[in-house]
């Protein structure tokens, strides 16, 4: 190119004058004073100049130069040519200035005053402070609340005994007597039930259920529902969905191509499995994990390490370099948020800002999953080879490879018959065809633009179907259905870990080693690599430390998550950040007690439900109280349960199950599709691209089965606030918009819902109109309607049938949906 | 980087939005107190105030548009086809060179140049060169500042949409229009505050995820509207039980929640739930309105080009967006192009079959847009943002042909209106216009620039999300392009 060529030109010919010199010459100076300096003060001085150091480098003084910002120093005496300053001017690492290359002369300016020594005013060498107020480690942050040791703490003796069923109320019966606050009273039967159920299970109880509860709200029969509900395989389905949310579970990669994860769902159905066993914490965590390391082969453990493979996956990545570190953020982001409360992905360009985290350990936690194969490089085919593996038995193995024989040999057959016809007319081709041709992707051009002529049409055509039958079957290999979406290694030798200068992957600098944060005082990873060398076992080491009680986060950090699940906010409100700026505990002692509790029994969470559920705080009512509501408006302390909205899709389950069509008995396997609206799908550059069709059985099942596509939401799931999943979320939003109240009174889902709705409860109810409001309602609320109730739903009843002339099955079906519409419905007590 | 509004407002909001059972007008009083609202005026007969997250919020500064219309040209135009001039080019088709290139097809450190298929001609008092793919927005140079150094870091359409819509190459930020309603607030409760209208060809790769609120709440999310029939998804009411009875149905709904809010008086969300159904009810009433077009005169029609059945489509678009803003909504984003390869600007094959239809079709509309808006006022208080994801090469992607593959070295966008200076042209590109070499500019700057005109400081304005403020323009401070501000 000529610009480059004329940059060559100056360059040289200033190089050959340069000679050994005084480093701070009065002649430097000059040449600095006349031609550097206003170079600097044009181009360089509003980031770098006095007082100014973004990415902690000031060009205002020599000394400044030589200590440099976070690249290390700007310009090397040793061997100028090498200096980073040089480097950037010709946009060789980083790019200055940013607004575009300096023109060729004022870089050889630049180059040989490098050259000459970097003659300058010394100034001053005080670096101007790069990384003020940044949390440091030291015994004071060692000593932060979550990051010191779990020790159980006393249970707190407090003056009325006779509200304690178990410690939990006596922490938070403490509090309420040192505030001078009183608990609310118990919740009636009805909303306590209500309230039970759909935190078990996300379903509304039977009428049958609150109404055995009214008929006998003993501790026993209380108890006994608990159990119930625990033991229900529905349970899992409902529980599952909160951990999915934290792990940024979905099922399609986003970008261009938006395609689904292979297998995904295995992961999906493995977590329902776990919340619906009494399995260890400690052992969940391991599985995922690390599950491939483990000495013993086990499919669930395989699937279970699907978590690694849930995140954001670019098949065309501008940088593929860049897109592995996205990669091994997206690990250490959602690893450190999700099991350890701590944001460690913000120390990944720097020291992380808020808490006592240095880059370094970012690095170190890293390095735990450098030497893991990134998801897959383009193709789909890709993806298989690094991240999809067998959990066939043997038996299933051995028909899978007859299967892939035979459709090795139909393939071979099918290319043999295009090779002996392209054969017969290789010889005829002319001029640009025959490079044409050396492309088998424009060989049926080629031939079909001389049929007739080299071959009889006929052929062409048989030609262009074996092709087309070929083509089609190459592109689908036989895929054994005994497979799973897990992670793999490139074998026990990691590649070495840089720390990498202001997060830049071009800018490597120190080697670090596998470790843990160390403002935990943690151990050193104890790292053996498994007997099958397919592994480091960096994971396992990892998942040892995460899993043990030694640690002071993940205990902490889990029993909090269940807090919040039963309560709608954790004692912790920022679940996801422990750290310094995290949100207090509100009753750090509690917090304490139940992570003791929780790790001492086998880190079993039936443990803790039942310790949670069976207490007096988990059974008051959620009514205000003025006096309550003065001293403490939020609630921090718990006088009162929270009303809480139902997740969107709690939502959905509930409309289907009050008009008796949810589908509960499908669980597990593949995701489904529900209907989504043609507006909707227009949206896609291919509408309906990977958005398959369901059976209408299928489209019945429970909302955790819907197939998470990361482009495209399902609108009620959408408008309810249902979590975005290209990130960790602990907390969903709730909010309240008017086009949630358009989804609720429009759209097709629910005016086809209310029409079922309408249908079961004329079958239940029969033509007497205060039968049909009677039942109606009591579907969608669970209770015995008031006769105000009643009355209110007949006047709109008659209304609409007397003044809007709409028909009485009509009228039926629009209270319906007004019933489908109540806040009653939609919020719990 | 400063952290002072850390843990204050910042955080609030935060705890605010996340709902996570922190009901009560309590913490609502005290994000008032704050500043959080100024408006909070939605309340249904009776009943506490909704807290529209939508109310109105001042900006950080005396804004200069209050309104934005982006004419998102999806696929990427070729800067050279269209109005960076580069008369160095001509004379030279077929030519092999030495030119540094990233598309689709790779690194490529050389290609054979396509001259430009069009001719050049001066317009305007500031004599702006501008080929004949755009006869009547050439016209307008006066009022449009170009950007020809534009830069991007993804030469893929993924990730290069993200980029320009949301900031970053990596899915899951909010858009632009997210980040605005966040900021400011709407105007029109009854209308959404930000609006998307697709090509018919189809949507952008990536869809949704164009106009998505990201880690934010779906309250900033986009509302895609349509030009022809019913404009939003379930806006209207089922046909068979019309307003009037829905109105029936809607007292009575009322009357039970009030009655359900009785005993639960202090609980906000209830209230808010309550009046949302009213805004709803509202929203049905003024949308169709909004977007009813035969209140136009012929005169207006004609000047969007609706009486020409290759620009009647994106002429109707342009026309509802100016209707939008007149109304109050704060981001609408039109696309220009849909689907894949010629239904957009992605012109890998031919030229001028893909810039003459696309430049057809939008040519007249958005220069029709201009001109109305100016004649009613508006343009000063519009900001109008037009360009791509990325640009195009000066050199052929395949051995025949003029197609060329995608460009993120250098590319031009232009803006107009809200405070924009008129026929100015910022940055340079290369003698070929294969890359950005003078005042190089990034996608960053141009979305500080749409902020800063908005009345936000693109450095100031975030959204706390896993441990960090969030900014659109990302962590680095970003500067506006000053030059082009009037």
């Amino acid at each position: 190119m000529r610009c480059a060529l004329s940059i060559f030109t100056v360059f040289f010919g200033l190089a050959g004058l340069v000679r050994a010199a005084d480093p701070v010459s009065s002649e430097g100076l000059k040449f600095y004073e006349t031609e550097v300096l206003p170079i600097l003060q044009q181009h360089c001085y509003k980031c770098h100049g006095e007082g100014k150091n973004k990415g902690g480098l000031s060009l205002a003084g020599r000394k400044l130069l030589l200590t440099g910002g976070d690249s290390g120093p700007a310009i090397n005496p040793e061997k100028p040519a090498e200096s980073v300053l040089l480097d950037a001017i010709n946009f060789r690492s980083f790019e200055m200035p940013p607004a575009g290359k300096l023109p060729p002369e004022q870089i050889a300016i630049l180059t040989k005053w490098v050259e000459l020594g970097a003659s300058m005013p010394e100034g001053t060498t005080a670096p101007a402070t790069p990384h003020h107020g940044v949390p440091q480690v030291n015994e004071e942050t060692k000593n932060h609340w979550s990051f010191r040791r779990i020790v159980r703490p006393e249970v707190p003796t407090v003056d009325r005994t006779d509200w304690v069923r178990n410690p939990i109320d006596a922490f938070i019966l403490a509090k309420f007597e040192a505030a001078g606050l009183s608990p609310n009273p118990p919740a009636l039967p009805q909303p306590l039930i209500r309230r039970l159920h759909y935190d078990l299970l996300g379903l509304p109880p039977s009428l049958e259920l609150v109404q055995r509860f009214e008929a006998d709200d003993s501790d026993a029969t209380y108890q006994a529902i608990i159990r119930e509900l625990l033991d229900s395989p529905h349970h899992g389905e409902h529980y599952a969905r909160y951990w999915l949310d934290v792990v940024r579970y979905a099922e399609s990669n986003s970008y261009e191509r938006d395609n689904p994860k292979p297998f995904v769902w295995r992961y999906r159905d493995y977590v329902i499995d776990f919340f619906n066993s009494d399995r260890g914490y400690d052992e969940f965590i391991k599985e995922q994990l690390a599950g491939d390391e483990f000495a013993e082969r086990s499919s669930r453990a395989l699937i279970a390490t699907g978590y690694y493979r849930l995140g954001l996956w670019d098949d065309e990545p501008v940088d593929a370099e860049l897109a592995f570190y996205d990669g091994l953020d997206d690990l250490v982001g959602t690893t450190s948020q999700a099991f350890l409360g701590l944001t460690m992905n913000c120390a990944r360009c720097h020291d992380h800002k808020l808490d006592p985290l240095p880059q370094k350990d970012y690095y170190s936690f890293a390095a735990f999953f450098r030497n893991t194969r990134h998801y897959g490089q383009r193709s789909d085919d890709s993806v298989y080879a690094a991240s999809i593996r067998s959990i066939a038995t043997p038996e299933e193995e051995a028909m899978f490879a007859v299967e892939k024989q035979q459709w090795d040999e139909r393939v071979g057959t099918l290319r043999k018959q295009l090779d002996e016809i392209e054969a017969r007319v290789r010889p005829m081709l002319q001029g640009g065809e025959k490079d044409d041709f050396e492309n088998d992707s424009q060989r049926l051009r080629v031939i079909r633009k001389h049929a007739g002529e080299w071959l009889p049409r006929e052929e062409v055509e048989t030609y262009a179907q074996i092709r087309k039958t070929w083509n089609d079957l190459r592109n689908h290999p036989p895929r054994s259905g005994a497979q799973a979406l897990c992670i793999t290694e490139h074998g026990p030798q990691a590649p070495a870990t840089h720390v990498l200068i202001r997060g830049s992957h071009k800018a490597p600098g120190d080697v670090v080693e596998p470790a843990f944060p160390v403002v935990l005082s943690p151990p050193s990873p104890h790292i053996q690599p498994p007997a099958n060398g397919q592994s480091t076992g960096r994971r396992t080491a990892l998942a040892e430390w995460i899993a043990s009680p030694q640690n002071p986060l993940t205990a902490r950090v889990m029993v909090n998550r269940i807090w919040q699940w039963h309560f709608g906010r954790g004692l912790v409100t920022s679940p996801n950040d422990f750290g310094l700026k995290g949100e207090a505990p509100s009753h750090p002692e509690l917090l304490d007690w139940l992570a003791a509790e929780f790790m001492e029994h086998g880190w079993s969470l039936r443990h803790l439900h039942h310790l949670i559920l069976t207490s007096n705080t988990y059974r008051i009512s959620s009514a205000p109280n003025d006096e309550a509501l003065a001293k403490d408006p939020q609630n921090h302390l718990f006088w009162r349960f929270d009303m809480r909205r139902l997740r969107a899709e709690e939502l959905r389950d509930s409309i289907l199950a009050e008009n008796d069509s949810l589908n509960l008995e499908t669980m597990y396997g593949p995701s489904i599709y529900p209907t989504i609206e043609k507006e909707v799908l227009a949206g896609q550059s291919q509408p309906g691209r990977n958005w398959e069709q369901s059976s209408p059985d299928d489209k019945r099942r429970r909302s955790i089965y819907i197939h998470i596509k990361r482009s495209l939401t399902v609108p009620l799931l959408a408008n309810f606030d249902v979590a975005e999943a290209d990130v960790t979320c602990p907390v969903r939003f709730a909010t309240t918009q008017p086009t949630q109240a358009l989804t609720m009174l429009n759209s097709a889902f629910l005016l086809e819902e209310a029409q079922r709705l309408a249908d079961v409860v004329q079958q239940d109810a029969g033509d007497d109109r205060a039968s049909q409001v009677t039942e109606a309602l009591r579907r969608v609320l669970q209770r015995e309607p008031t006769s105000e109730e009643i009355q209110r739903g007949l006047i709109m009843f008659d209304r609409l049938v007397n003044l809007h002339q709409l028909t009485r099955p009509v009228a039926l079906k629009y209270f319906c949906l007004m019933a489908l519409n109540l806040n009653e419905f939609v919020y719990l007590d | 980087m400063t952290n002072h509004n850390f843990c204050g407002r910042t955080r609030r909001e935060f705890l605010w939005q996340t709902g996570a059972g922190f009901t009560g007008t309590a913490l609502t009083a005290m994000l008032s107190q704050d500043g959080f609202f100024n408006s909070t005026a939605h309340a249904a007969e009776g009943l506490p105030e909704f807290v529209n997250p939508l109310a109105p919020k001042d900006p950080h500064h005396d804004a200069d548009a209050t309104a934005c219309i982006f004419l998102y040209m999806y696929g990427g135009p070729s800067q050279v086809d269209t109005f960076d001039y580069k008369p160095d080019m001509m004379g030279r088709d077929n030519q092999t060179v030495q030119v540094k290139t990233f598309g689709r097809g790779g690194h490529r450190n050389e290609g054979r140049i396509v001259e430009p298929r069009w001719k050049f001609k001066q317009y305007g008092e500031c004599g702006k060169w501008v080929s004949d793919l755009f006869p009547h927005l050439a016209e307008k140079v006066d009022d449009i500042a170009f950007i020809h150094s534009m830069t991007a870091d993804s030469p893929i359409h993924g990730s290069a949409m993200l980029m320009m819509n949301s900031g970053k190459i990596l899915s899951g930020s909010p858009c632009i229009g997210s980040w605005l309603n966040y900021g400011l607030g709407t105007m029109n409760e009854n209308l959404p505050g930000f609006v998307v209208m697709l090509d018919p060809r189809g949507g952008p790769i990536s869809g949704p995820k164009n106009w998505s609120s990201g880690y934010m709440p779906a309250s900033y999310q986009a509302t895609v509207m349509r030009s022809q029939g019913n404009p939003i998804l379930d806006l209207a009411p089922p046909a068979e039980l019309g307003t009037k009875a829905q109105r029936e149905l809607l007292n009575t709904l009322r009357e039970y929640n009030t009655e359900h809010l009785k005993s639960r008086h202090d609980n906000s969300n209830l209230a808010a739930r309550i009046a949302s159904y009213e805004l709803a009810f509202n929203m049905q009433a003024h949308a169709p309105e909004a977007v009813d077009i035969a209140q136009e005169t012929t005169a207006t029609q004609t000047l969007y080009g609706l009486d020409d059945p290759k620009t009647a489509t994106f002429g109707r678009q342009c026309l509802l967006a100016r209707r939008l803003v007149e109304r109050g909504v704060r981001f609408v984003q039109i696309y220009s192009g849909g689907a894949h390869n010629d239904d957009n600007w992605d012109a890998h094959s031919d030229m001028e079959f893909n810039h003459n239809l696309h430049a057809g079709e939008t040519d007249k509309p958005i220069a029709g847009l201009l001109a109305d808006l100016k004649q009613r006022g508006l343009l000063s208080k519009t900001l109008i943002v037009w360009g791509g994801e990325f640009g195009r090469q000066p050199t052929a992607e395949y051995a025949k042909g003029t197609g060329r593959d995608h460009n993120s070295y250098g590319f031009t966008t232009w803006m107009a209106g809200g405070g924009i200076k008129g026929g100015v042209s910022y940055g340079q590109t290369d003698e070929l216009g294969s890359a950005a070499v003078q005042n190089r500019a990034h996608v960053k700057q141009m979305h500080a620039t749409i902020l800063h005109q908005m009345g936000l400081d693109p450095n100031r304005l975030s959204y706390f999300f896993s441990g960090l403020d969030q900014k659109l323009v990302g962590v680095e401070e970003v500067e506006p392009l000053h030059e082009i501000i009037a």
